[in-house]
This record gives C-alpha cells, structure tokens and sequence, in this order.
C-alpha cells in the first residue's frame, strides 16, 4: 500500500483543467510524495499520465473506479 | 434531398462520426489550445492526418466526378472576425461545434449548456439581432471560388492530391518513421492486433488511427450529402424545427446520429455519466463561449468542421484563413484565460 500525501479531486471539470491543475501541483511537492488524483473526464484519464511520465514522474497506477472515475496515483520524482 | 434518405444516411454518418470522435476526444479545442497550453501534439496531429486523407479523399472523388468541390468564397472580414471570435468561443465553452456535441453524448452538461448557446448565437446572427453585423462583415468578397492556386478549376482536384500525397509523405517520414525504427530496435510487433474488440470498443485511439478514420467518415460524409458535412447549421436546424413547420433535414440528423452515435461509444467503454461542473459560473462561461462560437460558424460561414475539415481540404482560401484564425482565437483566449487563473491559485 503506497501512502498518499495528496489528494487532487478534479471530479467533474473539463478539460484542460484536470491537466493544468495537475501539472501545477506537482511542482509545488516534494521528491518521493505520492499525489493521487480523481478523474472522471476520459481524455484526461488518458492524458494526465501520459503528461506525467514525460516529465519523469512515476505513474503508480491508473485505475479505472466505476463509470467514467479514474484514480491515478503518481510518485513525485 | 428526400426526406427518408436524409433520415437514414444522416443518422448513419453521424452515429459513426459520434462513435469516432467520442473514441478519439477528437476536439479541435483540445487540439489547438493544448499547443501553447501544455506542449501536447496528438490531438493537432489527428487534425493534420485527417487533413490529408480529406484531400485525397475528395480529390479521387472529384477527379471521378462522384462530387463536385464547393469551396467558399474568399470573404476576408467574415474569415478573420468570425474565425477569432470562434476560437475565443471554442475555449470557453470549452469544445469546437463537433467536440461539444459529441460531449453532450457523454452526459457532460456543460456541453449541453454550450450546445444551447451555440444554437443561440448561430440564430441570432443568422436571422436575427446580429444579422446586419454578420452582413456587413460579409459584404466584401474577393474572387468567386478562390482556392490557394487560383480560382476553382479541372486542375483543382490534381493540386489537391498532389499536397495530399506531399502531407502524407512527410507525416510517415517525420512521425511514423521514428516510432517504427524504435519498435523494430525493441522487436516489438508494430500493430498489436490480440485485443483488437478491446482496442476498438474499450480503449481510446491512438491519434492516426482517429486522423485516418475522422478522414474517411467525413468524406463518406460528402459523398452522400453532396456537400460538407457542418455542425452548426445541425444545431439551427432543430431548432427550427421546434419552432417552425420546417422539417429536421440532412443537416439535424447529422448532429442527431452524432450524439447517439457518442452516447453509445462512452456506454460501452463505460464512459457515460451526467456530469455539471462544480462551479456555476462555468455554464455560464460555457453558454458564453456557445454565443461565441454560433456567431463566429455563421459569419465566417461554417464551424470549425465545415471549414477546417470542408473547406481546407480543398484549398479554399477562404477556410484556410478561417481555420488559422480559429487557431490564433483560441490561443489568445488561452493565454488570458489560463495565465489569470494561474495568478489567483
């Protein structure tokens, strides 16, 4: 079970927040933090840990929770 | 056109045209916005191959002479203003004419608010309070048929197919050559075709599978219509049908397919959901930017589809200007938009 430091809700917006807002928020954590982050927009799903990994974070998991809700778990670099 | 056969093919092509844009998030908002706003190409690069296998695709059709090429004429004030004013829209509502209604399909109603809008604006500029601005704008017009070598003639087709076959050479070269080299090097298969129902069904496409597909949807899509296939003219009229004794054509079964045709794709992946944004004050940003962009389709006639997708394949000037304004549009709005919003967090 990996400890989450943070979690980021974007439940409910569209895109290009959930990107944005992860993408920001990652740069204010620290090496090693994990960031969980709640989606229910698809092509943010797909994109978030796509964005992630180029920027040489490690993308723990992309889990699909139910209609339309994903849960990304990211490990800071 | 007859009644039944706009029903039936109407209603086909645009549940196939849903079906592929709700698999690819094909939204030429994402696509142009995401340039500046976060250094993402896939989507733009979907737009770029549909681009090409268009104008192939209604070059060999024309050269036939299945379909005859309608590109529109150069109105240069209709093409900047209502192209930059489309692409402010598009950011606000957060999704082009086809991107906001394939999202309606999704259950996102903040789309649907958008679609409202749109509908709104496109009316209002059409035959209403914004029609003598709409007509001033339109009032200048250079050339009858003007494409990017002359005007509209035999040749057309030719140079169509000519910077068709260019684009798409220097798109294998540049973007496939590489990945192909490196799964060769790491003797992975190129295709992997073992899940193929998942793949189709469950999974969101890959940017050149939804480019080659949105391509050849779309010129079906002429084929059949004997015209560009458009997104707000769909939206004006259902809602004339509503309001008047017209009957719902070609046009509004398009956007009925479309909507029925994404529904079904985000039922089977289980991506459908009714969803409003958290905060109020979005839907109003999203009708806003529905306004917007219905006034911005109708002065530069057509949406971002019509011309981007209808008219830039054949070289219309026209389009060309439009499309590149839509771009600029939407790259100012991001710019105001999302560096405010950067401040106050």
């Amino acid at each position: 079970m990996v400890d989450i430091t943070e979690t980021l809700d974007c439940t409910g917006e569209v895109c290009p927040y959930p990107d944005v807002k992860s993408k920001r928020k990652v740069k204010k954590m620290n090496s090693g933090e994990v960031l969980e982050i709640l989606v229910d927009y698809p092509l943010s799903a797909e994109r978030i840990p796509e964005t992630m990994e180029s920027l040489g974070h490690e993308v723990i998991s992309v889990e699909k929770k139910g209609t339309s809700a994903w849960t990304i778990l990211v490990k800071i670099k | 056109m007859d009644f039944w056969y706009a029903l039936v093919a109407g209603l086909i092509i645009g549940a196939i045209f849903g079906f592929i844009l709700q698999r690819g998030r094909f939204c030429m908002n994402s696509a142009f916005r995401d340039i500046i706003l976060l250094k993402e190409f896939k989507l733009a690069k979907a737009v770029a191959v549909s681009l090409v296998v268009l104008m192939v695709g209604f070059a060999i059709f024309a050269l036939s002479g299945v379909i005859g090429l309608t590109p529109k004429p150069f109105k240069p004030w209709s093409a900047i203003v209502g192209g930059l004013v489309f692409g402010v829209g598009m950011v606000l509502a957060a999704g082009c004419a086809s991107g906001t209604t394939y999202r309606v399909g999704e259950g996102m109603m903040g789309s649907f608010v958008a679609a409202l809008g749109l509908t709104a604006g496109a009316l209002w500029t059409g035959f209403g309070i914004l029609d003598t601005a709409k007509d001033i704008l339109q009032s200048v017009t250079v050339g009858t048929k003007l494409t990017l070598f002359g005007e509209l003639s035999a040749l057309t087709p030719w140079f169509m197919l000519i910077v068709g076959i260019v684009g798409i050479v220097l798109m294998l070269v540049f973007w496939s050559l590489p990945t192909i080299r490196r799964k060769v090097k790491a003797k992975e298969p190129l295709i992997k075709f073992e899940n193929f129902k998942e793949s189709t069904f469950k999974k969101g496409y890959p940017w050149w599978v939804t480019g080659i597909l949105i391509g050849l949807i779309l010129t079906a899509g002429y084929i059949v219509s004997k015209g560009v296939v458009g997104i707000t003219g769909g939206w004006m009229d259902i809602s004339l049908w509503f309001t008047s004794t017209d009957s719902v054509m070609w046009a509004g079964f398009i956007i009925i397919g479309l909507i029925f045709g994404s529904f079904i794709s985000a039922l089977i992946s289980g991506e459908f959901k009714f969803r409003v944004p958290k905060e109020g004050f979005t839907l109003v940003k999203q009708f806003l930017g529905g306004l917007l962009m219905g006034f911005g389709a109708v002065t530069a006639m057509g949406c971002n589809i019509t011309n981007i997708l209808g008219g830039v394949p054949q070289l219309s000037i026209h389009s060309i200007i439009t499309g590149a304004c839509i771009m600029f549009g939407a790259w100012i709005a991001a710019f105001f938009l999302f560096s405010m919003w950067k401040k106050d967090k």
